[in-house]
C-alpha cells in the first residue's frame, strides 16, 4: 500500500482559476521527492492539501489508506500528528526555547516528559543543535533557525515530512546541508515531499521530481541511477 | 499557553521514564496550571484590574448575603413571636396551671407547652437594667403564669388563638402572627433580591474573564494556528486556557471574601455598640469555612466556564478560516 495517493485531485477556489486539476500520483513509504514548478504553480496548495489545511474540490486524496476527504474535523488533529510540515517562515514560537520548540509535537500526542526530553536531544543532535538547546529562536541565525523548524517536524517521526521551500531564505551552501539533512530522513522509515523551485538543487540530489504547472502536474522523473 | 518544560525538574522527572499516559496526562495538566499561573504573573496590572472587577462583581452578593443572614439570625431571636402566650389569671393556683398545660398539649396544632411561672417572669424582669428598679419597688410578684404554646411549623393561625383564648383561667392571648409574617416577607424578599444581583453580578464575572480571555487567545492567535497545524486537538489548546479562567476565578473569590471579611471587621464595632444599646449580646457573623470554600469553587467555575466560553468561540472561528 502506497503511503500517500492522490487520484484525480482539485482544488478551487472560489473565483477564481484552478490552483490544482487533475494531480495523480503516489508516494512510497521511505521515499524522497521534490515538488518544483513556477511560483502559484498549485506547490503549497497541494501540501496544503495532504495535512488538511485546506480540503480538495475533486478527487480523493489516501493517506495510509485513509480517505482524507471522509475524516471528521475531530479527528484532523490525529491525522495532522503522522505528517511533519516545515514551513518556509520556520513558524516557531519565538518566546519559547529551542528545546520547548521542538518538543511541542510530542507535548501535543502526550508523550510522558521523560521521553520528551530524550527525544529532543536526539533530534537536536541530529541537526547538529545541541548546544543551543536553551537558547531562544531570536538568538539564532536564519539558518538555525530552518533546523529547529525541521527538528520539530522529524521529532515525533512522522511517516511524512513535508516541506514549503525550507531553503527559501538561505545562502546555497546552508541550503545543501539542509538538504542533506532531508535526504537522511527516508533511511529511519520517514517519506519527504519538498517542494521548491530551486532546480539546481534538485537536480544535484538525484532524486524523484514530481512538476506543476498551472495546477497541473506535467512530469513525473524518476532519475534512473536513484 | 503551551506547558514550558522546566529546566531543573527534568533530571528527577527522567526516573519516571514510560510512567504511562496517565502521568503523561497529569504533568500536561499540572503544567498548563502552573504555565498559566506564570503567565498572569508577568502581567500582574493587567491581571490586578480584572481579578478586581471581578472581585467586586462577586463581593457585592457576598456582603448581600451576609447582610441577610445575620438579619434572619436576629429575627430568629423573634421566633418567639411564632410562640402564642398565654397570660393566665394571676390567682390560679399551680395545680391548676398545670392541668391546664397538660390539656392544650393534646390540642391538635400544638407542639409543646411550656410554664413560665410568676418567679420566673420576675427573674426575667430583673436582668433588665431599666425594670430593675421599678421591681425593687414593688412588695409582691404582679406577674402572671404564662403559658408558651409552640404551634406547629405552619404557624399560629387564628383559630387556635381563638381557641386558647377561651379556655378557663386564661387571662389575655398574645401572638403576633401577622407582625412576624410581615417580617418573614421582608426576609425572603431580601434572599429573592440578593439572588437576583448574586445572578447578575455574576453573569458579569463571566463575561469578565470571558473578555479578559478572549483578548488573551487574540494575543496569541499565531501560538494557537501554529499547535493546531502541529496536530493539537481542541481540548489542548483550551486547556491552559481554561487554567487560566480558573485562576481568575479563584483570585477574585479570595479577594471577594477578604473585602467582606473587611467590611464584617469595619462594621463590627459600630454593630456592637447598636446593639448594646438594646441589651443585646449579637455580634455580626462573618462567612464560615464551608461558604467560603463555597464560594471560592463557584468563582473557580464560573472563570472556567467564562474561558470555555470564549475558547470555543474562537475555535469556531478558526474552523471556519482554515478548514
Amino acid at each position: 500500500m502506497s503511503l500517500l495517493r492522490f487520484d484525480g485531485v482539485g482544488k478551487r477556489f472560489a473565483g477564481s482559476a484552478p490552483a490544482l486539476s487533475e494531480v495523480s500520483f503516489e508516494i512510497e513509504p521511505g521515499e524522497m521527492l521534490f515538488l518544483t514548478g513556477h511560483s502559484g504553480a498549485g506547490k503549497s496548495t497541494l501540501l496544503k492539501l495532504i495535512h488538511l489545511a485546506e480540503r480538495p474540490t475533486q478527487g480523493t486524496i489516501l493517506l495510509e489508506g485513509q480517505n482524507l476527504s471522509q475524516l471528521k474535523p475531530r479527528r484532523v488533529p490525529y491525522l495532522r500528528r503522522r505528517i511533519g510540515v516545515v514551513f518556509q517562515d520556520h513558524r516557531l514560537l519565538m518566546d519559547r526555547t529551542v528545546h520547548d520548540n521542538v518538543a511541542l509535537p510530542l507535548l501535543i500526542a502526550g508523550q510522558a516528559r521523560a521521553e520528551i526530553d530524550k527525544r529532543v536531544r536526539t533530534v537536536l543532535d541530529k541537526v547538529g543543535l545541541a548546544a543551543r538547546e536553551r537558547a531562544q529562536p531570536s538568538a539564532l541565525s536564519s539558518g538555525e533557525q530552518q533546523r529547529v523548524g525541521i527538528a520539530r517536524a522529524m521529532v515525533a517521526q512522522p511517516a511524512l515530512l513535508l516541506a514549503d521551500e525550507p531553503t527559501g531564505n538561505l545562502d546555497p551552501q546552508l541550503a545543501a546541508e539542509i538538504m542533506q539533512l532531508f535526504a537522511s530522513l527516508p533511511a529511519q522509515g520517514t517519506a519527504v515531499l519538498v517542494a521548491s523551485h530551486d532546480l539546481h538543487l534538485v537536480r544535484r540530489l538525484q532524486k524523484r521530481v514530481l512538476v506543476l504547472d498551472h495546477g497541473r502536474l506535467i512530469d513525473d522523473f524518476r532519475p534512473v541511477a536513484a | 499557553m503551551i506547558a514550558r518544560a522546566p529546566a531543573g525538574e527534568s533530571g528527577a522527572r527522567r526516573s519516571r521514564a514510560g510512567a504511562g499516559s496517565i502521568g503523561a496526562w497529569r504533568d500536561a495538566h499540572l503544567y498548563s496550571m502552573l504555565s498559566s499561573f506564570g503567565r498572569i504573573a508577568r502581567r500582574p496590572g493587567a491581571t490586578l484590574l480584572t481579578v478586581g472587577v471581578m472581585a467586586i462583581a462577586l463581593a457585592l452578593p457576598l456582603c448581600l448575603g451576609l447582610l441577610l443572614q445575620n438579619l434572619e439570625r436576629i429575627s430568629g431571636s423573634f421566633r418567639a413571636a411564632g410562640e402564642v402566650s398565654l397570660f393566665l389569671q394571676p390567682e390560679l393556683e399551680a395545680d391548676k396551671v398545670e392541668a391546664l398545660r397538660a390539656r392544650i398539649a393534646q390540642q391538635p396544632g400544638v407542639v409543646a407547652v411550656v410554664v413560665r411561672s410568676p418567679e420566673e417572669g420576675l427573674a426575667e424582669f430583673r436582668e433588665m437594667a431599666d425594670l430593675a428598679g421599678a421591681l425593687a419597688a414593688l412588695d409582691y410578684n404582679p406577674l402572671p403564669a404564662v403559658l408558651i404554646v409552640t404551634p406547629t411549623a405552619a404557624g399560629p393561625d387564628a383559630a387556635l388563638a381563638e381557641t386558647l383564648r377561651d379556655l378557663p383561667g386564661v387571662d389575655f392571648v398574645q401572638h403576633d402572627a401577622e407582625w412576624r409574617a410581615r417580617l418573614g416577607a421582608w426576609l425572603s424578599f431580601g434572599e429573592r433580591a440578593t439572588m437576583l444581583v448574586a445572578a447578575l453580578l455574576g453573569l458579569g464575572a463571566l463575561l469578565v474573564v470571558g473578555n479578559t480571555v478572549r483578548l488573551d487567545i487574540q494575543g496569541r492567535a499565531e501560538e494557537i494556528q501554529i499547535v493546531q497545524l502541529l496536530g493539537a486537538t481542541d481540548g489542548f489548546v483550551r486547556r491552559p486556557f481554561l487554567y487560566l479562567g480558573a485562576w481568575y476565578g479563584g483570585l477574585a473569590a479570595l479577594l471577594a471574601v477578604s473585602i467582606a471579611a473587611l467590611a464584617q471587621w469595619s462594621l463590627q464595632d459600630a454593630v456592637a455598640a447598636l446593639v448594646a444599646s438594646y441589651g443585646s449580646a449579637f455580634a455580626l457573623r462573618g462567612l464560615d469555612a464551608r461558604a467560603t470554600f463555597g464560594v471560592i469553587g463557584g468563582a473557580i467555575a464560573l472563570g472556567w466556564l467564562g474561558a470555555w466560553l470564549a475558547t470555543s468561540h474562537q475555535l469556531r472561528l478558526g474552523r471556519k478560516g482554515t478548514n
